[in-house]
């Protein structure tokens, strides 16, 4: 028998099924290697007690007796919610977010938080107030981020799904940095409803697992239209692994986004395995051509401003009076907001809360939001005009594969270079996926991306699995974890 | 270009209600002036393109209230009394 550590969801499904395995062994060993693995890798905030686990869903369902994480900024009612910052230490979730609850109907096992950067602030994990996570390929690497802890769970084999929240890549970055499939939605596909929001016109859930199969179904249960998110599309739930047939659409034309493969600073072995893939589709019979899409070089820049402004809007909220922590040596109001919110909040979160307050600032705010706005508009278009063309565009997740720890420790601002490719998805709107497609000599992991217009996930999930079905990067998993 | 300020910084931060140690300075300033090296880079486009803003729809609903649990909502305040939030005074007073 496969190892159960890296079994698909499909495969637990039909153990399960067939009764080889109960829901409640199945939830003890995922338990188990979370309490021996995760001393290594740092990938749980807290992992929940068993009993308490089952008690909250149903035995029946899709994702029946089926473990999984949630990055800690999804509520989970009363659990502690806390974006990995100390200004939410002690603040436990009064409800369930609408991907939490749809989760629990369909008999998921909520195992557990997910640590990450402090409030999705990052691209490698290490803002998280509370601790690091390594990347499960090599201890001394990032896992990506900001949903590190999400994903190299699922990468080390302790649980087969997670779910994250991608505002500008956080959880397709990560999961190429570790290995495995990250799938971003169109925006407005899935409720943001208990979803503790960063940059409102950018967030987005979205699954991570280790084959397509797995994340096109978590997709499908968290899926679709809620009264609680009026920014929810009227989409009606689907079941996205109808159309995984392993074969790709008949005459499908890709794109190949040229300035983004060739765009300076990427790394050979990235170049070459993103080759391989593009080389792999054809073979499959896409009818593959390259684009140009100019606007994608401003694109970091306009998710920077963008990003910056509305979180500094939406951590405002953020002030001791309500919820959270509190100074409460202050003896004044103003005193305790300063204090707090000092206290409370890491050096990355206050410095860009300021970054944001300074762009939104009156005689700032045409030049610098305004503008940004106006660039993301035209990034929208150019890439609407190139799927007048293409069904689906191919791009890199990212520049070069997995970091040391601190290695941007000097210049903050190349980290944010690590989104260059992702964010623009995001300031678009519009849905992609990260698949791995190669290791590079040091045997860390590389991914690709598949991007297509507003709703397309049916499409661009069954041409990520024919591909997967092509290839075997899946099969693989980082030695040290094996069982 | 323009530079911003040792000024500027203190007064965003006090607008922001963060408090900005002496020694985080120089970092912020660092990072704001890459924000305008940002800007200008956005500007560099939008100089030479125009792109009409998307159409947004408002979403209705009926204007219903329904129950909510305010208990737990309140057991989260750091300080309370019966169904208030407490905070410390407004205004200073001397003594």
């Amino acid at each position: 028998m496969q190892s159960l550590a890296f079994s698909s969801i499909k495969t637990l499904r039909e153990l399960l099924d067939k009764k080889q395995i109960s829901a409640a062994e199945l939830l003890q060993y995922s338990i188990n290697r979370f309490k021996t693995y995760d001393q290594k890798v740092g990938s749980a905030l807290e992992v929940f007690d068993e009993k308490s686990i089952q008690d909250k869903s149903p035995r029946s369902g899709i994702l029946a007796g089926i473990p999984g994480i949630l990055k800690d900024n999804i509520a989970q009612e009363g659990r502690a919610l806390t974006c990995a910052s100390k200004i939410l230490t002690n603040f436990t979730a009064i409800y369930d977010a609408t991907a939490t609850a749809r989760l629990k109907e369909q008999g998921a096992l909520l195992v557990g938080r997910a640590n990450m950067d402090e409030f999705a602030m990052g691209s490698s994990t290490e803002t998280s107030a509370f601790q690091k996570t390594a990347n499960p390929w090599n201890l001394d690497c990032v896992p990506g981020g900001s949903g590190g802890g999400s994903v190299a769970a699922v990468a080390a084999g302790f649980v087969p799904w997670s779910l994250g929240s991608d505002t500008g890549g956080s959880v397709r970055q990560p999961s190429a940095f570790c290995g495995i499939v990250g799938m971003k939605p169109t925006y407005g596909l899935i409720s943001r409803y208990g979803l503790v929001a960063y940059g409102s016109s950018l967030d987005q859930i979205g699954v991570s697992a280790r084959t397509v199969y797995d994340t096109a179904l978590v997709t499908s249960v968290i899926a679709g239209n809620d009264k609680n998110d009026s920014s929810t599309l009227a989409v009606e739930p689907k079941d996205y692994t109808k159309t995984l047939n392993g074969k790709l659409r008949d005459g499908l034309k890709i794109g190949i986004v040229s300035n983004a493969i060739n765009a300076a600073g990427m790394d050979n072995e990235v170049v070459a395995a993103i080759q391989d893939a593009v080389a792999t589709l054809q073979k499959l019979g896409a009818q593959v051509s390259t684009v140009a899409l100019p606007a994608l070089d401003y694109s970091a820049a306009a998710y920077f401003i963008i990003s910056r402004a509305e979180a500094a809007s939406n951590l405002a909220r953020f002030d001791g009076v309500r919820y959270g922590l509190r100074d409460k040596s202050a003896k004044t109001l103003s005193k305790m907001y300063f204090n707090t919110r000092h206290d409370g909040f890491g050096p990355e979160v206050r410095s860009r809360i300021l970054v944001g307050n300074y762009v939104l600032s009156a005689g700032h705010a045409g030049d610098f939001y305004g503008n940004a706005k106006l660039v993301q508009r035209l990034i929208r278009r150019e890439f609407l005009d190139a799927f007048k063309n293409f069904d689906l565009l191919v791009m890199p997740t990212h520049p070069a594969p997995a970091f040391k720890f601190g290695a941007f420790d000097v210049d903050k601002l190349q980290m944010d270079l690590q989104d260059y490719f992702t964010c623009p998805v995001n300031l678009a709107g519009i849905p992609a996926i990260s698949i791995p497609c190669g290791f590079t000599k040091s045997k860390m992991p590389i991914g690709f991306q598949i991007v297509g217009p507003h709703l397309s996930e049916d499409l661009i999930f069954q041409t990520a699995h024919a591909y997967e079905q092509a290839t075997t990067w899946h099969t693989m998993h980082p030695d040290m974890f094996k069982d | 270009m323009t530079k911003i300020s040792k000024e500027e910084v203190l007064k965003i931060a006090r607008m922001s209600h963060l408090d900005i140690h002496e020694d985080e300075i120089p970092a912020l300033m660092k990072q704001l002036n890459d924000v305008l090296s940002y800007a200008e880079r956005v500007k560099e486009v939008t100089t030479t393109v125009e792109e009409p803003s998307m159409r947004n729809v408002n979403v209705f609903r009926e204007d219903v209230a329904t129950p909510s649990d305010s208990a737990s909502i309140l057991a989260e305040a750091p300080e309370r009394e019966g169904t208030y939030f407490v905070v410390p005074a407004i205004l200073e007073h001397n003594e």
